[in-house]
């Protein structure tokens, strides 16, 4: 979700103040800082900027946000307002709100503010009716105004931006909830399948589950002091979840991070969080923004998207999806990461050809809108393709499977009673990225994974090298055939591009590096074992049993080229990123360090256990 | 040893920039070069290079480097680029520079043969290095005008071996000779073997182009082999077995070959111990090595331990500094990550070498700043200067492993667990550092070993925070007991030091580090030494044991020496593993001669290491405050 964003908006604002006049927004725009009066009586802190111009009327773009609407004060201007730099020149009545007991807000804030769908009465508040009061009173109180009003927001801004959609306000007439928080339990930001993302969490809901007495500017500082430069080493020694509530750190004085130790199952906390449940009837024009290399929100914004498709038939919904990390589409150019090249610069194009053409058509009337239902950037081919559908429709699934020698095949094995073993030790747990940060690298989703390769507690499996290109399109099933020696295991499976031996060297990369070999991750996921049949009901496994773990691998539009190859691997911990499972079924927020155990894990590859991965490829 | 070498003369370059073209003009217009074959007593003639001062004021030493990496540039108008050394203050002082290919190698004639057995008794006409040498001294006095009787030789590597072998000729002329990073013993710690494991990544994209057959002379041995794949250690992976990197490396390589014919420390393997014969030697001698020498540390330090014991009368001085193979003819202030905070190598170029040969050759100045070591201690990063090594006032103390993976110079009588253990897959090897490389890395040596730390096949036991600075000066003794599930196995010992977490340098580094910006210092584990041993040579380098699979076995070894100090709020660190690839080859972790075996040979084995009083512990040399 989260910081990042801010970080971003900064680095727009430094970028913008390179190529457009420091002042613009001063010298274009009218700054107004007010409070609106919601139904139940708080008021929310809301920024206004009212173009000078009065020769026309403007429409409303608007963003609410948990991080601050500011700078606060009449007089205080930002370097640049709106989404993109060719919209705020656009012009547009650009709107900052402070959520709901946020920064100068008042009232009270809630983790991911579930959506209520009859409410009796005017007590009775969410994100949907706050959008609504808050347009409400703009288009009674600002002048000048055309009686539209389109919302976006990337990240937690993202979901205020959905939850816009539900209850909607008429003058609502185009919304893009980008890399929007979804579901997190089941796909964002704080669980993948139930695994829980320590590391990002821990330092996030340090700055953001700092107290407040009532509306701020700035918070009071964080909720505790915490500095490292070895992630890895920091969480390792802090051991289990537990330790993060001891008087040195939470110390139980983040409600959210209560709230996300006490949940540790899809229970009707999490389920009233899914804002999907709600995406029914959506007829506002949509445009739903993600990033294949997002570590915080991908889910989010693919399964916004499907939801709206599914839920929705009357919907125009649009999806794009770049190769991005979290907002990288906001910045100013973004033609390479992690040593892989786009051949483009691929934000520019989304801001020019996708972004700001759907706000002028939607709220200005202005131009004509060609857009795709589906505007994907496929990575490894390195070109925008549109669909009419995502997934495409011309899409097989096909088996992989693997087998003996530590190949991927095509073919299923026909060997009985075949298969890789390993031990996971929570004690020397598998690192998400190779080198030492003292944060979560964002650059690990593209990462060269050959660094765990060598490891023998990391399983790999490679196809031969690829006699033609193949291209892959929506989401990958992952379906493994285990036993475990415990009595719960996590998974984490990444697809990986094994660069060709004749891969030249890349100007990016550290001088040295050999990008031939190179194992490019093109796609990973967690699964925690106990979720495999059901994330509300965890269930223990049978110690040496044979047992199915069939789960899902988030979208990926990617082509293997000819002479590349195919590589899975397998593994049981991706550390700090996930916290560890103590391979022991129980409550994990709840463990001691002596619950947690070394387990051998058997992946199956046999003529009856036929553990496989199945592609998405595109015909 | 290796291709660094090769650079030697030709472009250590960049240190002086500035002004090479005046240093070129007046080296070209002061010294007059002449490209003459010396005879040898057998009447093979040897092709030698003579850079001779203009300069009549006075008579010169010759300064003389024997080489088997040539000493091109070939032709009477074509002069090496000292200008771009710091050997160029020897040219200002007028010393009369010599190089010669060493028999057999490039344009001189006769057969090479590969660190050539030091011959105590030669009769009539048989030669080795040290005649060589000799013979090439006794011509050059005889026919090189306005020389002052004096000759020193100089050589680091491979050329550090026939430095060492010049010593032994006994011309009375040669007064001083300085033996750098020596090739000395290629079984037992330099190159090619350490502890009878076989290095061969070093071994084989050295000897894929040195080793090639040269039926005559000539200028260019021509290209070596090029690896296809350009991550080393998938190459070395998939290569497999010693005998599938022969078949690579084809059958014209006749040294590579030999290393396959004796798997142990046989007769032929101490012929090429070059300390066999240091005995009796006259000249003084400046032996010189780097701490963080991926190839000859061992070389250096052990040719000052063999002379002070075999040869006491001999002048036997060494200087030890944190560098890498050569380094101290480069730049000194760091390696990789780790800072000595001060040009080590101008301090040595300076302070130990010149006015050690000024003094022997020249007559000039003195010795009085140079005492017999001289040693740079990593850590507190500052030289110390002592009458022996290993240093007066050194104490040994034993350090045990304990509970908790700690380390500690206190046993407890019981302990738990009675054992750790690991599981050691050759089909998943070690890596001996973090990246992916081509070429092995200079900067191994000192690395952050934390991604070692991470692995389940890695052991690590660690002392608590120290409250005050420990500096060791001299060899570590690791005394393992272990017991192993097969006959075989490896064991790699790594004395790291761990920087608090909030460390940083007062200074970053150099610039263009990998372009990775600045590293994280806070909790890093710098390797201060590795060394391996393969067990079955626990007891005798010639005659190899099995192991009694499971049966508890004491496997003691010695790693070269160091001189770092651990500062207070460090913490020292020792890991333990059984692969380090692809420095080392893999051991198939069976019993057997590992040149020949086949894939199917290789097998996990699980590693056990005892914990308690009378099992696992390490001598650490602890210099006392003085």
């Amino acid at each position: 979700m989260k910081k990042i964003t801010g970080f971003i908006a900064a680095l727009i604002c430094l970028q913008a103040t390179a190529q457009t006049n420091k002042n613009f927004v001063q010298e274009n725009f009218t700054k107004i800082d007010t409070s609106i009066l919601m139904r139940d009586g708080i008021k929310l802190y809301t920024v206004i900027y009212v173009p000078k111009d009065t020769t026309q009327p403007y429409p409303f773009l608007m963003e609410r946000t948990p991080y601050s609407a500011g700078p606060y004060g009449a007089l205080s201007y930002p370097n640049a307002v709106g989404p993109n730099e060719t919209l705020m020149k656009e012009k547009y009545i650009f709107v900052y709100q402070d959520v709901r007991g946020r920064y100068m807000s008042e009232g009270q804030s809630l983790e991911v503010t579930p959506h209520l769908t009859n409410k009796k009465n005017n007590k009775e508040v969410d994100e949907s009716s706050d959008t609504y009061d808050a347009i409400d009173w703009l288009l009674k109180n600002i002048i000048n105004n055309n009686g539209r009003v389109g919302l976006y927001g990337i990240s937690y801004p993202g979901f205020y931006a959905t939850a816009g959609l539900p209850g909607a306000h008429p003058a609502i007439k185009a919304v893009s909830p980008q890399a929007p928080v979804t579901d997190e339990f089941v796909g964002d930001d704080v669980n993948h399948n139930g695994a829980f993302f320590l590391m990002d969490n821990f330092n996030f809901m340090n700055y953001f589950g700092a107290d407040r007495k009532g509306p701020v500017k700035n918070y009071d500082g964080s909720v505790f002091n915490f500095s490292t430069k070895d992630v890895y080493s920091f969480f390792l020694k802090l051991g289990p979840v537990k330790n993060s509530q001891s008087p040195k750190y939470f110390n139980n004085k983040s409600y959210i991070w209560n709230e996300y130790l006490q949940h540790d199952t899809y229970d009707d906390y999490w389920k009233a969080r899914n804002i999907r449940t709600h995406l029914k009837n959506i007829t506002i024009p949509t445009l739903v923004v993600g990033g294949w290399f997002d570590a915080e929100d991908l889910f989010g914004a693919l399964n916004t998207y499907s939801s709206i498709e599914n839920k929705s038939s009357q919907n125009n919904n649009r999806l794009v999806m770049g190769p991005w990390t979290h907002g990288a589409w906001e910045s100013k150019e973004w033609k390479q990461f992690v040593y892989q090249e786009f051949g483009s610069n691929t934000s520019q194009y989304f801001q020019d050809s996708i972004e700001t053409p759907f706000f002028n058509f939607y709220l200005k009337d202005k131009g004509n809108l060609h857009l795709a239902e589906a505007t994907i950037f496929e990575t490894g081919s390195n070109q925008w393709k549109n669909y009419t559908a995502w997934p495409p429709q011309n899409v097989k699934q096909v088996n992989y499977f693997l087998t003996a020698n530590h190949a991927l095949s095509l073919q299923k094995s026909s060997l009985k009673n075949s298969f890789d073993e390993y031990i996971s030790d929570p004690a020397k747990p598998v690192p998400y990225t190779n080198g030492i940060y003292g944060r979560r690298f964002d650059g690990y989703m593209a990462e060269d994974q050959r660094f765990v390769a060598t490891r023998p507690d990391v399983l790999v499996f490679e196809s031969e090298e690829l006699q033609d290109d193949i291209t892959l399109a929506g989401k990958i099933l992952a379906d493994l055939k285990v036993s475990i020696s415990g009595t719960d295991a996590d998974f984490i499976v990444k697809l990986i591009d094994v660069l060709p031996d004749n891969e030249p060297q890349n100007a990016n990369a550290p001088k040295g590096l050999p990008m031939a070999g190179y194992q490019r991750l093109v796609r990973a996921e967690v699964m925690r074992g106990k979720f495999r049949n059901s994330l509300s009901k965890p269930e223990p496994f049978v110690p040496n049993k044979i047992t199915t773990v069939k789960f899902h691998l988030n979208d990926v539009a990617h082509t293997f080229k000819k002479g590349h190859k195919i590589m899975l691997h397998i593994q049981s911990s991706w550390f700090p990123l996930v916290d560890r499972n103590p391979q022991k079924f129980m409550r994990i927020p709840e463990a001691y360090e002596s619950d947690f155990k070394k387990a051998s894990i058997r992946i199956y590859h046999d003529n009856i256990n036929d553990s496989k991965i199945v592609l998405p490829v595109l015909q | 040893m290796q291709k660094l070498t090769l650079l030697f003369f030709t472009c250590i370059g960049s240190l002086t920039v500035l002004g090479q073209n005046t240093d070129s003009a007046w080296f070209v217009n002061n010294y007059s070069k002449k490209e003459i074959y010396i005879p040898m007593r057998d009447g093979v003639k040897l092709f030698t290079s003579f850079y001779i001062p203009n300069d009549r004021s006075e008579k010169h030493p010759f300064l003389i480097t024997r080489t088997p990496y040539s000493c091109a540039p070939y032709g009477a108008d074509k002069y090496m680029q000292i200008w771009k050394s710091y050997k160029m203050k020897y040219a200002q002082e007028h010393y009369i520079l010599v190089i010669q290919d060493v028999r057999g190698r490039y344009m001189s004639e006769g057969i090479f043969e590969d660190v050539r057995p030091f011959n105590k008794n030669k009769k009539g006409t048989e030669t080795d290095e040290a005649s060589d040498t000799y013979d090439a001294i006794d011509w050059m006095l005889k026919n090189i005008d306005y020389h002052n009787g004096n000759a020193g030789v100089m050589g680091t590597s491979y050329p550090g071996f026939y430095s060492t072998q010049a010593a032994l000729s006994g011309h009375p002329a040669l007064k001083a000779v300085s033996p750098q990073a020596p090739v000395t013993d290629w079984f037992i710690g330099d190159d090619f073997h350490h502890n009878g494991a076989f290095f061969m990544m070093d071994g084989f994209s050295f000897y894929s182009t040195f080793g090639k057959p040269r039926p005559h002379p000539t200028q260019n041995y021509g290209a070596g082999f090029s690896t296809p794949i350009k991550d080393n250690y998938k190459f070395y992976l998939q290569t497999g077995t010693l005998k599938n990197l022969a078949n690579l490396i084809g059958d014209s390589i006749k040294f590579w070959h030999q290393m396959y014919e004796h798997p142990n420390y046989d007769a032929w393997w101490q012929a090429r111990n070059a300390r066999a014969g240091l005995y009796n030697v006259k000249p003084a001698l400046l032996w010189v090595g780097g701490l963080f020498d991926a190839e000859d540390c061992w070389g250096a330090w052990n040719c000052y331990k063999a002379t002070k014991k075999q040869s006491p009368n001999t002048n036997n001085k060494i200087v030890m500094g944190p560098w890498s193979h050569g380094q101290w003819s480069r730049e000194g202030s760091h390696l990789g990550n780790v800072q000595f905070e001060s040009n080590t190598s101008a301090y040595f170029q300076q302070r130990f070498e010149a006015p050690f040969f000024q003094y022997y050759l020249k007559g000039k100045g003195s010795l009085n700043d140079m005492a017999e070591a001289n040693i740079f201690f990593s850590g507190e990063n500052q030289w110390r200067q002592f009458d022996h090594w290993p240093a007066p006032g050194v104490e040994t103390k034993k350090l045990f492993i304990s509970a908790n993976e700690k380390l500690s110079f206190f046993p407890l009588a019981t302990v738990k667990p009675a054992f750790y253990e690991y599981t050691s897959d050759p089909a998943k090897p070690v890596p001996y550092t973090e990246d992916v490389h081509d070429d092995r890395t200079r900067e191994y040596m000192t690395d952050d070993q934390r991604f070692a730390y991470r692995r389940t096949d890695v052991l690590s036991f660690e002392m608590d925070e120290l409250k005050e600075d420990l500096t060791l000066a001299g060899p570590v003794i690791a005394n393992l007991l272990t017991s192993i599930s097969t006959s075989d196995a490896d064991f790699v010992v790594k004395l790291i030091d761990v920087f608090p977490d909030t460390f940083r340098y007062k200074t970053p580094p150099p610039q263009g580090e990998a372009g990775r910006g600045l590293y994280p210092m806070g909790g890093y584990q710098m390797l201060v030494r590795g060394e391996i041993m393969r067990g079955k040579f626990r007891n005798s380098f010639e005659n190899p044991e099995p192991f009694i699979p499971n049966k508890p076995t004491l496997v003691k070894f010695e790693l070269p020496d160091v001189a770092h100090t651990f500062k207070k709020g460090h913490k020292l660190m020792i890991q333990i593993q059984s692969t380090w690839f692809p420095l080392a080859d893999r051991n198939p972790q069976k019993f057997m001669n590992i040149y020949k075996a086949n894939e199917s040979d290789f097998k996990k084995a699980t590693i056990k290491i005892y914990n308690g009083p009378n099992a696992t512990y390490f001598t650490l040399p602890i210099l006392k405050k003085q």
